[in-house]
């Protein structure tokens, strides 16, 4: 299915940055618009989309759309810093110009899971593809369609927690929901939880019943994820993660988002436990 | 389907003036084994004696290198300029399985996301193709489905005749290219021409050296991903990427910025390998490829299984230049041959 609206899916549409959050040592938050308002207007992102930031004369990353596409008029993308193009985005500041072109890729599967309760457990700056989703959810027109809302988050250490004012003031205070937070070790000023994500996952143990549990952060993370899910009775289908893959295109064309015969970028980043056990584990 | 027959005399001046009308791209004999195919002014510089170019010429339908969009940052302001549309171009001399190449390459660049410069060369472009007259020791396009005179997917279907030449228009576009030169041609009115391929292709099928069983190769690996076999393969894989680069169905590419000045500068693509380590390597060193093997075998999954699964088509036209190409003889109908045997064994 195609999502953009562009008449040629490769080149950028002209955006500027307006708004620069300094998450962790590592990690901004982006707030970006379309220079023209008729684009910002057609761009309907759904939650889980990726679109491809542009740094005119460093190149191209594929970057997942952190903010719900309830929150229209602007979009955000939390971006860590580790590679050529994230690096020059972190030298970016308020007004820079920027190229974006998407949204790509499918979407959490929003629509099936209405009437369910969602547990999310992210990792480190794997909580920003998961945020599209949360906030979708705990959006006011949404939140009557959804059950109880579990969030289960952790990072290295205090100052690599991304999103605070979320994880630690606004969630906690939406109706029907919960937040848990841990670091890896522990820290003076610290007083929640220590401990890696997947053996908190344990310890509060959530009922599968009535629920999908939605996963994204380091590889490491989410293998021991998955593993303590199935553990507590959570079936394949109950279980859902985003993938991170290098693109180029976006589109399908480029060749090297593949996992088998799938590429992340059309049939992605979006899947099914049950979808990923049936492709090679190339991933 | 209507043939003509045109005289070795006229083939030169035709040509002549489709180079003076069109951008005409021909096989070209660049030094000794070497054949391009490259724009030319004439006949003169166009060499008919190849059995096939060394490079595809799916080039001129998705360049090597290619410039998409030129751009401003100047005066903190963005500025984009799409690069001139080319002209109108015509392919002549076409080999059958370089034009089941294009063919292969097509559903890649359409699909939900129509690739726009690939479409618009594709669309301006005529593909005039030419029957082989002999057949190599690496051929082996008939163990993939093709033919040394299956034309399918050409305009216009060139075949060498007594005389002169056959050629037989398989596309309205075809068709408009005879009329609008209809003095260099006369109507084959004895069928002629198709006889004449006809027994051509007869002659070379019994002169292929090897042919392979592809029959239940795509089935074995639909169920075997995980096979000691591919790291028999990657032991010998330098990973130098040529086979890639001279294959007419592979499509991977890069996508990179140049700006001497910081300021204006142009967005391109060019060909990629996923031979290559980069090729999958993510910014934070995660690579899902990360050995000779992944990559090895992710280019022969393609080949055999991914492009049939996504497009229903073969990944591979039996070219065969990756066989001759490759510096340590990986020879993808040994590889096809060994998965029948590895299949029979499992």
């Amino acid at each position: 299915m195609r999502n953009c609206q562009c008449i040629n899916p490769l080149k950028p549409y002209p955006a500027t940055i307006i708004k620069i959050i300094d998450e962790t040592p590592d990690v901004k938050s982006f707030q970006m618009v379309f220079d023209n308002p008729a684009v910002m207007e057609n761009f309907r992102q759904k939650p889980g989309q990726v679109a491809q930031l542009s740094v005119f004369g460093v190149g191209e990353a594929t970057i997942s759309i952190t903010s719900s596409p309830t929150r229209r008029g602007i979009l955000e993308f939390s971006v860590k810093k580790v590679g050529m193009l994230t690096s020059a985005l972190h030298r970016l500041e308020v007004g820079s110009k920027v190229g974006i072109r998407g949204p790509y890729g499918n979407h959490f599967p929003y629509e099936v899971m209405k009437g369910k309760d969602l547990l999310f457990i992210g990792g480190g700056i794997g909580l920003a593809p998961l945020r599209s989703l949360i906030d979708f959810v705990l959006a006011e027109e949404n939140r009557g369609d959804y059950g109880k809302v579990e969030i289960i988050y952790g990072a290295r250490s205090m100052d690599d927690l991304c999103f605070k004012y979320d994880i630690l003031d606004r969630w906690p205070q939406m109706p029907g929901t919960t937040v848990y937070t841990t670091i890896d070790r522990a820290e003076l000023g610290w007083e929640g939880h220590v401990g890696f994500v997947p053996a908190y996952l344990e310890e509060i143990n959530p009922s599968p019943e009535n629920k999908y549990a939605i996963t994204c952060g380091p590889p490491i993370m989410i293998k021991f994820v998955l593993q303590a899910l199935e553990k507590m009775g959570f079936a394949d289908d109950q279980v859902i993660t985003t993938l991170e893959m290098k693109m180029k295109c976006g589109i399908g064309k480029c060749g090297r988002c593949n996992i088998g015969s799938k590429y992340v970028c059309l049939d992605g980043p979006v899947f099914y436990l049950s979808q990923l056990k049936r492709l090679p584990p190339e991933f | 389907m209507k043939a003509y027959i045109m005289t070795g005399d006229n083939l030169g001046a035709w040509l002549d003036t489709l180079a003076r009308d069109f951008t005409l791209i021909a096989p070209v004999k660049e030094e000794e084994n070497v054949i391009l195919f490259k724009p030319v002014k004439g006949f003169a510089e166009i060499n008919l004696n190849y059995t096939n170019s060394t490079v595809s010429p799916k080039g001129w339908i998705f360049p090597q290198t290619e410039e998409m969009f030129y751009f401003s940052t100047a005066g903190g302001q963005i500025n984009l300029t799409d690069v001139q549309a080319p002209r109108p171009a015509i392919i002549f001399g076409l080999r059958p399985c370089d034009i089941k190449g294009i063919l292969t390459l097509d559903p890649v660049f359409n699909g939900a996301y129509p690739d726009p410069y690939y479409q618009n060369r594709r669309e301006n472009t005529i593909l005039v193709g030419l029957c082989c007259t002999r057949v190599e020791r690496h051929c082996f396009c008939t163990s993939m489905g093709g033919g040394p005179t299956d034309g399918r997917g050409a305009d216009l279907l060139v075949t060498e005749i007594d005389g002169g030449y056959g050629l037989e228009a398989l596309t309205s576009r075809g068709e408009e290219l005879i009329h609008r030169y209809q003095g260099y041609f006369t109507p084959d009115q004895h069928s002629r021409v198709i006889l004449a391929r006809e027994e051509l292709g007869q002659k070379l099928a019994g002169q292929f050296t090897r042919t392979v069983d592809t029959t239940g190769v795509k089935e074995f690996l639909d169920q075997n991903f995980e096979l000691p076999y591919w790291d028999e393969i990657a032991r010998r894989c330098l990973g130098c990427g040529i086979c890639t680069y001279i294959c007419p169905t592979c499509h991977c590419f890069d996508i990179f910025d140049f700006a001497p000045d910081g300021e204006r500068g142009v967005r391109s693509r060019c060909w990629d390998s996923c031979m290559f380590s980069h090729f999958t390597r993510m910014a934070g060193g995660h690579n899902p490829r990360p050995t000779q093997k992944e990559r090895v075998r992710n280019r022969f999954l393609h080949k055999l299984k991914y492009h049939r699964d996504r497009y229903d088509l073969d990944g591979c036209v039996g070219c065969g230049r990756c066989v001759t190409k490759c510096p340590v003889n990986i020879d993808i109908r040994q590889i096809i041959a060994d998965l029948q045997e590895v299949a029979q064994h499992a």
